[in-house]
């Protein structure tokens, strides 16, 4: 009975915040679940839930698998806004259920925090979980990568669904086997691509075995530590691949699976690995592959992940990078275009973002390719600015501006093509910065 | 061309909080003066490093599990890193290779990690796994009579005990232990801490200090480094300074 009234009690909050023109956020998960934690259980949901898991890339993958899914003409309830944690998964269910806690939809897609995947489908049933990459992200925050993936290795060991694996990283593809029992685990790889390397560029984790300690061996690395790996002691990592990515092409952004070729809006090595695992992932619901094609050839996301505007007719990428391996990948991209062009970077340490930066030691600035300028701001726009120096770019073509209203005008000041990176808080006043000029 | 001969310890392991970042400050303030930066890694597998060769010996921090595969593999040094920084090579340590150092590093169930027993203090896990010494830190310590203040961040489980000279005073933070009055370790040819950020990074007259004595001890000389342009490092300095009220 206490659930009813909850769910009662969210409904008519739920109605007067839209009337307020409020969409909530997570108020209404966390008002629910500080009333009863347990409420999870309460949800009658008779269709197959997916999560989506990873330190990168989450918002990216769970969206295009919802994408895919309302391309065929499936009802689908998701998170596409991001709240990740048991708070905003619930803030989404209590907002589409009714009040006796039915669920209608044909799928419920979600994205998940990496560190509350056990906590969340302890009472939700789990139809598919995606797990796409961990890295080194907020050390001060989250603490070390190998305690997260063995939070998550021990949800797994219980867990029947179906696994979706990234089998060129070590720290997630060793989670196949948390449960020797479960037979529905499906790896997936992307083919070597061009501007793949033999030693590492970045900053990795996964460097020994986690089954025998013995130091990992890679054919090459794609970017980070995501590449072709094996473990020479155990063969660790020599698995049979699911969906395979072949025939790269980021400059026409087309690639292969089973023969059918995919064109996308996207131009990282980054978004191929995480559209495989889209592929991957509703391959297993039987939606057509020409649904899947036409829905990946218009997927974007208009919410600086990797997104591309014009302002003042100047062609400008922004990108998120909470961490060196996102960063690193805003990097490759900018360094795999051989126009010239002009670099914003706007580091913020506050709590959200954490408050330690010296992650952006790990962030690979050595050879850029034909960049002109750097503009630095935010929070600790000196500090970032000492990191690029450092790197050996002159000195005299870095600006640093702790003002980011200052800092964009004078970005926008030359009509050199622009690349913009920014950390957590500051994307979005970045982000509003730049339209402000468009 | 003067030149200064690094040892950088398992740059493929020690590596968690940008430690490699305090290499590549030492280089870049070397080689803008035209001194050559030479740097050889050794980690494991590679032919056992001649510790005495060296001028400076660098190692950093790293993850918990990782730390313990290699500390199995530096306890095989034990003696001639004794004689090394016996002889006056720089030792510049942080964070689990400042914990290595010491006696021991005793964990949250009471097991004894040993450690190579260079100097004379040890570390012990605090009992609750989650609490942590976290954040920003500023220290007051003097380098060649010169007052000086560091910055940096700290982020460790360890409390180190038994330290008979340390690295400085702490002004904001909490130091070898919490809420110390003290941070690392210190001599005039080392300098083991907590702080990264990496160390360097902001602290350019730390930098130079390390750099002086090197080139100082190899040439036999009283150096005087030129001045280099450092206006973002005193600015966010500066910046960070007043934020902290330090």
């Amino acid at each position: 009975m206490k659930n009813f009234f909850i769910l009662l009690a969210m409904k008519v909050l739920h109605i007067g915040l839209k009337i307020a023109g409020k969409n909530g956020g997570n108020f209404l998960g966390k008002i629910a679940y500080d009333w009863n934690p347990n409420i999870f259980k309460y949800f009658k949901i008779n269709c197959p839930i997916i999560a989506v898991t990873a330190t990168n890339g989450k918002t990216m993958t769970n969206n295009a698998i919802g994408y895919i899914f309302k391309t065929a003409g499936k009802k689908v309830i998701s998170n596409t806004e991001g709240n990740n944690m048991e708070t905003g998964i619930l803030s989404t269910l209590l907002k589409h259920c009714s009040l006796t806690g039915k669920i209608k939809a044909d799928y419920l897609v979600f994205e998940v925090d990496e560190g509350y995947v056990p906590v969340i489908f302890k009472d939700l049933k789990l139809d598919t979980l995606v797990i796409l990459d961990f890295f080194r992200d907020q050390l001060d925050r989250n603490g070390e990568v190998e305690s997260l993936i063995l939070r998550i290795n021990d949800f797994l060991k219980t867990y029947t669904g179906n696994l979706i694996l990234n089998n060129d990283d070590p720290n997630v593809a060793r989670l196949g086997q948390a449960n020797p029992e479960n037979h529905n685990i499906y790896y997936f790889s992307v083919e070597k691509y061009s501007h793949a390397t033999t030693d590492m560029k970045e900053a990795g984790e996964g460097k020994f075995c986690p089954f025998c300690n013995t130091r990992i061996e890679y054919e090459y690395y794609q970017y980070s530590h995501i590449g072709k790996f094996k473990c020479p002691n155990c063969n660790y990592g020599d698995n049979e691949v699911y969906k395979m990515a072949k025939n790269i092409d980021l400059k026409n952004r087309t690639f292969t699976v089973d023969d059918v070729t995919y064109k996308i809006r996207f131009n990282s090595i980054y978004n191929i690995y995480n559209f495989t695992a889209v592929i991957s992932c509703v391959s297993l619901y039987s939606i057509d592959t020409d649904i899947i094609q036409k829905a990946l050839s218009t997927f974007i996301l208009n919410n600086g992940r990797l997104e591309e505007i014009q302002v003042k007719n100047i062609p400008t990428i922004i990108n998120l990078a909470k961490n060196p391996t996102g960063s690193n990948v805003s990097l490759r991209i900018l360094n795999e275009d051989d126009d010239e062009k002009e670099l914003l970077f706007v580091l913020n340490d506050n709590i959200a973002d954490g408050r330690d930066v010296s992650w952006i030691w790990d962030i690979n600035f050595d050879t850029l390719n034909n960049v002109s300028r750097i503009i630095t701001s935010g929070t600790r726009a000196y500090d970032i600015a000492i990191r690029i120096k450092t790197a050996g770019f002159p000195v005299e073509k870095i600006e640093p501006y702790l003002d980011l209203h200052e800092a964009v005008e004078h970005f926008y000041q030359t009509n050199v093509k622009k690349y913009v990176i920014a950390n957590y808080t500051s994307l979005q006043p970045t982000r509003n910065e730049i339209l402000k000029l468009k | 061309m003067k030149e200064l001969k690094i040892l950088y310890l398992y740059p493929d392991i020690l590596e968690l909080y940008g430690d490699f970042g305090n290499i590549q400050v030492l280089r870049y303030r070397l080689e803008k003066r035209g001194f050559k930066a030479i740097i050889e890694p050794y980690s494991i597998g590679n032919p056992p490093p001649n510790f005495k060769d060296y001028d400076l010996v660098f190692a950093g921090g790293g993850a918990d599990q990782e730390q313990g595969i290699l500390a199995e593999d530096l306890i095989q040094y034990k003696q001639s890193i004794k004689e090394a920084v016996n002889d006056g090579v720089f030792f510049l340590l942080i964070c689990g290779a400042y914990q290595l150092f010491g006696k021991y590093y005793k964990g949250v169930e009471g097991n004894i990690i040993p450690g190579l027993e260079v100097f004379d203090y040890y570390t012990e896990a605090i009992d609750d796994r989650k609490k942590r010494c976290i954040g920003n830190i500023v220290i007051e310590t003097e380098l060649n009579g010169k007052k000086t203040k560091v910055i940096g961040f700290e982020n460790h489980g360890g409390q180190t005990f038994n330290i008979s000279s340390p690295f400085g005073s702490v002004l904001m933070g909490n130091g070898n232990k919490f809420g110390d009055n003290h941070e690392g370790f210190f001599l005039p040819n080392v300098i083991a801490t907590y702080l990264h950020g990496p160390l360097l990074a902001k602290n350019p007259e730390l930098t130079d200090y390390i750099i002086k004595y090197c080139l100082d001890r190899k040439y036999n000389e009283d150096i005087i480094l030129e001045p280099l342009d450092d206006a973002f490092e005193n600015k966010c300095r500066e910046q960070l300074l007043l934020l902290y009220n330090c």
